[in-house]
């Protein structure tokens, strides 16, 4: 076999890369950066987190702030003057749609970028056990993630928050903790084919201990793949943000999120449509940036890791 | 020669290109084939080959391209038809690789992809008339019951199976040449000694003329009618196989040859026993070991895998034990047993007069320093992500050896025992060859200066040049540290060169063991023939694989018939080895066999 | 023989997952503070009367308990009783908390049963549309890696991911049905109602498909067979569709399975948005009013539907691929 492999190393050359022994993490992140949908989520991704930290500071406008006597303003692009003052229009109450929609921004990023981590720590952690020890311990891991799995997580966090109160902190709690399994099971399965590997063989004659080849052996090797698709779920947890903001369960009013916002809007759709479209629009803008970018990292994680 | 070639090469050249550079593959190549003739093409690893076997048959993918030349087939150059019309000339071109369990769908049973096929390029031919013809091929190559057969999966095909299959799908119309890339590479070698026998005997039947391709010299000169000798992309030789044996006249010709082991000349080497006594280092006892798996298609039934059964033997200081075996004889579990890496269902693995299975803390930790493992596969026995030096070191932290500093110096030290420059210490291990790997490897294992090194296939992975430079290396620290070596091993060629004991492993059982001398020249054990019959070798044969070997493989370890396992291959077999089975008997004064033979069957009362 | 033994095992396990997703929601219900007897009540009722209405409810005993009763009702296909809804007008939009007296509140299961043709042919339209889709945009884009059809399926496939559900349902009610007048959006009055909310949903559904099929048709295009096949003499469209996607379709078909779960829960947002009288809006008028029993059987019923669609898709790969062995 291994001879069979070596005459097939001359029709596929190894990349300069990896006979200098560039680590594969860093040669995935290269060959994204390398893309072009990759660089253009990168600026769009770029110019909105700027702007979403810069603009509501430097404008000095409050986003709670009403203001009834310019109440439904159309955005700059649809009035007859331009309307600089407040570029994306006003809502109901005259709340600057823009600022609204950044600070909205905000929130949505953190609670994201928070319950993604939650869920790969816990995911990460419980499927290297299983995949390493496997036997009951697995089986017992893997009954929960299929229940788990089986039942929408959407229904599950509207379940918990719906009947308890919204919180930031309860939040990315109930959607990190709903959505772990993914991780378990993508984990549990390359910690399973790494675990036969001969250098873990290796590890176990020398005497090394279990947590010893997890934690340093196993984990530093399938952990990096496994965290660049994760990007991907930044953008999937957002999105279950706003959701649960949509039907009253997320960060609560007078605190402006997307779902909230769109949730207001949508009462005055046929005289105001922008109030529910407009934020849409910035948070598809972002998630877009954040998926080009994750997908393109997922590719190039397919096509390194897979030859690696 | 009168007749007008089959096919012929000039000037052909493949070049691969990447990153802008175009490097050359092979050059130059030119050689005519007549019909009915063999052509062989010999060459190492790395030498095109394989690049060379695919562009004769046009199947030259990018990143690789032809740079010049032809391939002149029916007076037309393959390499410049476009795709429409080169796809009906495949019914006369055919082409076997050396990866067999990939080259058919998965997802489809055998016997209804080689129809698919025939029904592609022969226009006109029912279902019903091609089936029949696959069935009556598929027979033909000795698949037993080949109407059932056809329908099976390519997965439930064992690999000679499944080169016998592609085999069949090459011949099945009837082509007017045939490339065999390697073929009886993956297989082994009982195996590929029958899967050979057929090849001749078909190309005959269809008047086929052949490329045949491969890096065993000795594989090559016993099939074909004229040999190339191909060395970095270019032939540099062509002689018959017989006058290339007697005198081959380039350096690289005399080098290949020079490297072919010797097994039965004068000019093999003497491997010394050291004398056994007092305690034996490491004694397994009666072990046997069982894996359960789920019988396919059942709720809860289980069947048992009877992966290693009643093995006995001890290993003394000193010695170099060998245990070969063919694929799926139990000897990677053996070398699971022997490490502690599993226990053993029944019987033990006594060292230092305690069975190893009921070590833990302190005592597990200097049982692991004492007997180490150096593992097979050169690529996936070191972690891709570490340096060479904190690989190394690794066992010493385990160990708790204090001090960073005499860590490295340690680790240091044992690098420049096995030969790998300082330099190495901060690199990773991608950019090694398989050579070095395996040096950091043993280094590994040497690190804690251990009394066993336990090596499972060690060699395998490596050419025949490195092999000499390692088996010295070998040879050296045992010298030096006075090692035992536990060889693990497919390949009789190197047990005969380095180990003085040998036990020979069939279905996982121990049917031989024996000094090496009595091993080779007075095999104890119709297997331990089958086995010596196939190593391929120049030499004139002591045993021939006619003689030696029925067809057939072995049977699975789930389903074992009752009697000796070896019974259903075995020419010399009677009616007690299909009831009873034998166990290991003294045979002489320097081996034990496990055959009724020996014990006076019918053959010794005849003699 | 082989199918029996395949179903009675999956069954069982099926059994205990669903079992599990019970033990999950029952005691996530129980341990997280709220109390479904205030709702129910009114905010004015006194502190006894909460009391004494849930103890007759059995709400005031242990959880085991508690689980221990409801487990034995689920098992002879009793769910209970609703809390909140009463029998009569069993309205999925309904907000009226008539009298809660034992006798007239709505069983749990026809409340279930009556929704869940709904969604079904809701969600079997979105998989119709979506995997159309998936094959017309990701069978090229995974025969020509890294080429422009693969461009168009990556760019497709960032794009319709990154649109949030709720959102694109407004948007398209907005213009096909307020300002086009092609479709219908509001409520249900017949088979047209179903359309926007199933492209919706195909719209969610489909990136993830087209991912798949995409990465996992250009892998198989890559498996040594597909060339070999070549040189054997195989056509170019023949090798395409009799088996490279033949071979791509079973690790579609696993994540089809694995997506269900995923398309109940954008079900649940769609028909909220279109009011559309399914299972997803009853569910999630059920956590509003904290509709304890309902909760609960609406996860069982889906949990089980999730199962049993997974055997399903496990038994056709079984069939496809014959090395997969469940």
């Amino acid at each position: 076999m291994s001879v069979a492999e070596t005459d097939m190393s001359i029709a596929v050359p190894i990349p300069a890369d990896e006979r200098k022994g560039v680590s594969v993490s860093r040669r995935i992140w290269r060959a994204a950066f390398a893309s072009y949908e990759f660089r253009i989520g990168l600026v769009i991704f770029a110019v909105l987190v700027l702007a979403a930290l810069l603009y509501p500071w430097l404008s000095g406008i409050n986003p709670t702030k009403m203001n009834v006597a310019g109440r439904l303003q159309a955005p700059w692009f649809l009035g007859d003057v331009w309307n600089w003052a407040a570029p994306l229009g006003t809502d109901q109450i005259g709340r600057d749609m823009l600022v609204r929609s950044l600070v909205g921004l905000r929130y949505s990023l953190l609670i994201g970028c928070s319950t993604v981590v939650l869920m790969l720590i816990v995911g990460c952690s419980l499927g290297t056990i299983a995949g390493y020890y496997g036997g009951k311990i697995d089986l017992v891991l893997m009954r929960i993630t299929d229940a788990q799995l089986s039942i929408p997580m959407i229904i599950l966090a509207i379940t918990v928050l719906g009947v308890s109160r919204p919180t930031i902190p309860a939040i990315i709690l109930v959607l990190g903790l709903s959505s772990w399994p993914v991780y378990a099971r993508v984990t549990r399965s390359v910690v399973m084919t790494e675990r036969k590997q001969e250098y873990v063989r290796a590890a176990q004659v020398s005497g090394a201990s279990d947590f010893r080849i997890m934690a340093l052996l196993l984990a530093p090797l399938v952990l990096p793949p496994i965290i660049f698709i994760s990007v991907l779920d930044v953008a999937r947890m957002m999105i279950f943000e706003s959701v649960l903001g949509f039907i009253g369960l997320g960060v609560q009013p007078p605190t402006p999120t997307f779902g909230n916002i769109i949730a207001d809007g949508r009462k005055y759709l046929l005289n105001a449509w922008w109030i529910a479209t407009m934020p849409g629009v910035f948070l598809c803008l972002t998630l877009t940036s954040i998926n080009l970018m994750g997908a393109s990292l997922e590719r190039a994680r397919n096509r390194i890791h897979g030859g690696a | 020669m009168a007749s007008q070639p089959v096919l012929s090469v000039r000037d052909l050249s493949v070049e691969l290109r990447s990153e802008g550079r175009a490097r050359r593959i092979v050059s130059d190549i030119g050689f005519d084939l007549q019909p009915r003739q063999i052509v062989g093409i010999i060459g190492a690893s790395g030498s095109g080959k394989t690049v060379l076997s695919r562009a004769l048959v046009n199947w030259i993918d990018p990143p690789l391209a032809i740079s010049s030349g032809s391939v002149t087939y029916k007076s037309q150059n393959i390499l410049d038809l476009p795709p429409n019309r080169l796809r009906p000339l495949r019914k006369e071109i055919a082409y076997v690789g050396a990866n067999p369990m990939g080259a058919l769908d998965p997802t489809l049973p055998v016997g209804s992809q080689i129809v698919e096929k025939i029904r592609a390029l022969v226009p006109g031919i029912d279902t019903t008339e091609a089936r029949r013809r696959v069935v009556d091929l598929l027979g033909a190559v000795r698949i037993p019951s080949p109407g059932a057969r056809f329908h099976e999966y390519p997965s439930q095909f064992s690999g000679g199976m499944m080169q016998r299959a592609l085999i069949v799908d090459a011949l099945a119309t009837n082509p007017a040449f045939l490339v065999a890339d390697n073929v009886t590479q993956p297989l082994d070698v009982t195996v590929a000694a029958q899967v050979m026998r057929l090849m001749r005997e078909l190309t005959e039947r269809f008047d086929t003329a052949v490329v045949f391709v491969s890096s065993s010299l000795p594989t090559v000169s016993e099939a074909a009618d004229q040999v190339l000798v191909l060395a970095e992309g270019r032939i540099v030789e062509r002689q018959t196989p017989r006058k290339l044996v007697e005198r081959p006249e380039h350096p690289y010709t005399v080098q290949l040859i020079s490297e072919i082991p010797q097994i039965w000349t004068d000019s093999a080497p003497v491997v010394e026993s050291p004398a056994r006594t007092g305690r034996p280092l490491i004694r397994i006892e009666d072990a046997t070991r069982t894996y359960r798996v789920r019988k396919r298609g059942t709720f809860a039934s289980f069947s048992d895998v009877r992966a290693v059964r009643n093995v006995t033997f001890d290993v003394y200081p000193g010695e170099n034990f060998g245990i070969v075996g063919e694929s799926g004889c139990g000897k990677s579990t053996l070398m699971r047993l022997l490490s502690r890496l599993e226990s053993p269902d029944t019987g033990r693995v006594v060292c230092d007069g305690e069975d190893i299975a009921r070590l833990s803390g302190k005592a597990l930790l200097k049982f692991r320093r004492d007997f180490q493992l150096v593992l097979q596969d050169p690529f996936n026995s070191l972690p891709p992500r570490t340096a060479i030096g904190a690989i190394i070191e690794g066992p010493l932290k385990v160990h708790g050896m204090r001090g960073a500093d005499k860590r490295r110096e340690r680790v240091l030290a044992v690098m420049s025992e096995v030969g790998l420059s300082a330099a190495l210490y901060e690199e990773l291990p991608l950019g090694l060859s398989a050579g070095q790997r395996q040096r950091v490897n043993v280094a590994r294992a040497m690190v804690l200066e251990p009394k066993v090194l336990i090596m499972d296939e060690t060699l395998s992975a490596l050419d025949q040049t490195e092999q000499f430079k390692l088996l010295k290396l070998f040879s050296d620290l045992q010298a030096r540290h006075g090692l035992t070596y536990i060889f693990i091993s497919h390949d009789m060629a190197m047990v005969r060169r380095v180990c003085n004991r040998v036990a020979v492993m069939y279905l996982g059982e121990v049917v031989e063991i024996a000094e090496n001398g009595k091993l080779f020249f007075d095999p104890g054990h119709p297997y331990t023939k089958a086995l010596l019959s196939a190593i391929p070798t120049l030499e004139e044969r002591r045993y021939r694989p006619e003689e030696c070997l029925l067809e057939g493989e072995p049977p699975s370890p789930i389903d074992l018939p009752p009697g000796c396992s070896f019974a259903s291959r075995c020419p010399k077999a009677f009616d007690r080895c299909r009831v009873e089975s034998p166990s290991l008997s003294v045979d002489g004064k320097a081996g034990m066999a496990a055959c009724f033979l020996l014990e006076g069957g019918p053959a010794s009362i005849a003699a | 023989m082989f199918i029996l033994s395949f179903l009675v095992r999956r069954l069982l396990q099926g059994a205990l997952i669903i079992f599990l997703v019970t033990l999950l929601i029952f005691t996530l219900l129980r341990v997280v503070p709220g109390d479904p007897v205030r709702l129910m009540a009114g905010g004015m009722a006194p502190e006894a009367l909460i009391e004494q209405i849930a103890t007759e409810m059995g709400l005031r005993d242990p959880i085991l308990v508690q689980f221990g009763r409801y487990m034995g009702g689920v098992i002879q296909g009793d769910l209970g009783q609703s809390f909140v809804r009463p029998a009569s007008g069993a309205s999925t939009g309904g907000s009226g908390f008539g009298d809660s007296s034992r006798g007239d509140r709505a069983e749990v299961l026809t409340l279930i049963a009556d929704t869940l043709p709904m969604t079904l042919q809701l969600a079997a339209l979105a998989i119709f549309f979506a995997l159309v889709f998936s094959f017309l945009v990701g069978v090229p884009g995974g025969l020509a890696p890294n080429r422009w059809p693969d461009r168009v399926a990556f760019y497709i496939s960032s794009i319709f991911i990154s649109l949030p559900n709720f959102w694109l349902g407004i948007v398209l009610a907005l213009l096909f049905s307020v300002k086009l007048g092609w479709l219908p959006a509001i409520g249900y009055k017949g088979f047209a109602y179903t359309i926007l909310p199933a492209i919706v949903l195909a719209v969610e559904l489909a990136p993830i498909l087209i991912r798949n099929l995409t990465a996992s048709l250009a892998s198989v295009m890559q498996s040594p067979f597909i060339s070999v096949g070549r040189v054997r003499g195989l056509g170019h469209r023949r090798i395409v569709y009799a088996h490279a996607l033949r071979n791509a379709s079973v690790p579609l078909l696993n994540l089809l399975g694995i997506q269900i779960s995923g398309l109940l829960g954008g079900v649940l947002i769609v028909e909220f948005i279109f009011d559309y009288p399914g299972l997803g809006l009853l569910t999630v008028n059920a956590v509003l009013q904290r509709d304890f029993p309902l909760i609960q059987g609406i996860a069982i019923v889906t949990s089980a539907i999730f199962v049993l669609i997974n055997i399903a898709v496990d038994l056709i790969a079984t069939l496809i691929d014959p090395r997969l062995e469940y």
